[in-house]
């Protein structure tokens, strides 16, 4: 008999504590501001809560909690393109506010997410769950709902765009 | 901006910590939304039951009341057993003679079948 699993014994405050940061992370990444992305937190606790769910392991922990953060989010984003016909993608940053911010890197950050945010929005999620939260493709593939193919077809498509984004406003 | 440049730039995101009053909102919020659904989950069974009950109460088929009543025993009148004291007799009335109505003679005369014998009662 192998030891008891952490999460198993784990409450819901203690994976709530574990976990915060990663799922606010994550949807912050993919919807672009944090008073969306607190909402999309603090529902997908409450679904984990509602359900009253017990998982093996940190992964399967993990993995469930980055599905639902997913899935509200790209529902968010769903319903915000269906309440508004026009929706405008986010403006990159031009060069010449780069040129004024006081650090560069962060300034480069910045036009990245900016970019990242005109992205389609499973896209935008496979990016954000491979590149920044750093899943592996199967992670991210389970997290999608969608084959390890389609994710790596998925990221490649999404790096080649933000990669003409950026290289179009370096010029 | 090369793949890798980004590649570098989205690793070092993952390192940014997250805003605290972000998290603290995030806690507030399911900590409140818990709370109120908690509410919920006592007083929804309480309602339902309330509701049943007056269903109940409301919808079941009328019963005119049927009075039983307990058969009345019949009254035994209560006899005392004789006692050995002697009844003390009811004291007899006194006679009274009927006065007559005035000192008027009264005689009766009662012939015998003797011509010479006749019986005469005074009073």
């Amino acid at each position: 008999m192998g030891e008891i699993p952490r999460e198993r014994t784990d409450s819901f405050e203690q994976v709530l504590r574990r976990r915060e940061a990663q799922v606010l992370r994550t949807a912050f990444r993919i919807l672009g501001n944090w008073a969306d992305a607190e909402d999309v937190a603090q529902e997908a606790f409450l679904r984990l809560h509602r359900h009253n769910l017990t998982f093996a392991n940190e992964t399967a922990t993990g993995g469930w909690l980055y599905r639902v953060t997913v899935n509200l989010c790209l529902d968010r984003m769903r319903s915000a393109r269906h309440s508004t016909d026009s929706q405008e993608l986010p403006d990159v940053p031009s060069r010449e506010q780069s040129a004024e911010a006081a650090v560069l890197i962060e300034e480069k950050k910045r036009r990245l997410m900016a970019a990242l945010a005109t992205l389609p929005a499973k896209e935008r999620a496979a990016v954000v769950l491979r590149e920044i939260e750093g899943l592996s493709t199967a992670e991210v593939a389970a997290a999608l709902g969608s084959s390890e193919v389609t994710v790596r077809s998925q990221i490649s498509k999404a790096m080649v765009k933000l990669r003409g984004m950026l290289t179009r406003e370096d010029v | 901006m090369t793949e890798d440049q980004m590649r570098e730039l989205f690793r070092e995101m993952r390192e940014e910590p997250v805003p605290a009053d972000s998290l603290a909102r995030v806690r507030l919020g399911v900590d409140q939304r818990l709370r109120k659904r908690s509410w919920w989950k006592l007083a929804v069974p309480l309602i339902a039951a309330g509701c049943i009950l007056a269903a109940f109460l409301l919808l079941r088929p009328a019963r005119t009341l049927i009075q039983v009543q307990a058969p009345s025993l019949p009254e035994i009148a209560h006899v005392e057993p004789p006692t050995d004291v002697p009844i003390p007799a009811a004291p007899r009335p006194k006679r009274v003679r009927a006065k007559h109505a005035g000192a008027v003679p009264v005689s009766i005369r009662i012939e015998t079948p003797d011509p010479d014998v006749v019986i005469l009662l005074v009073n």
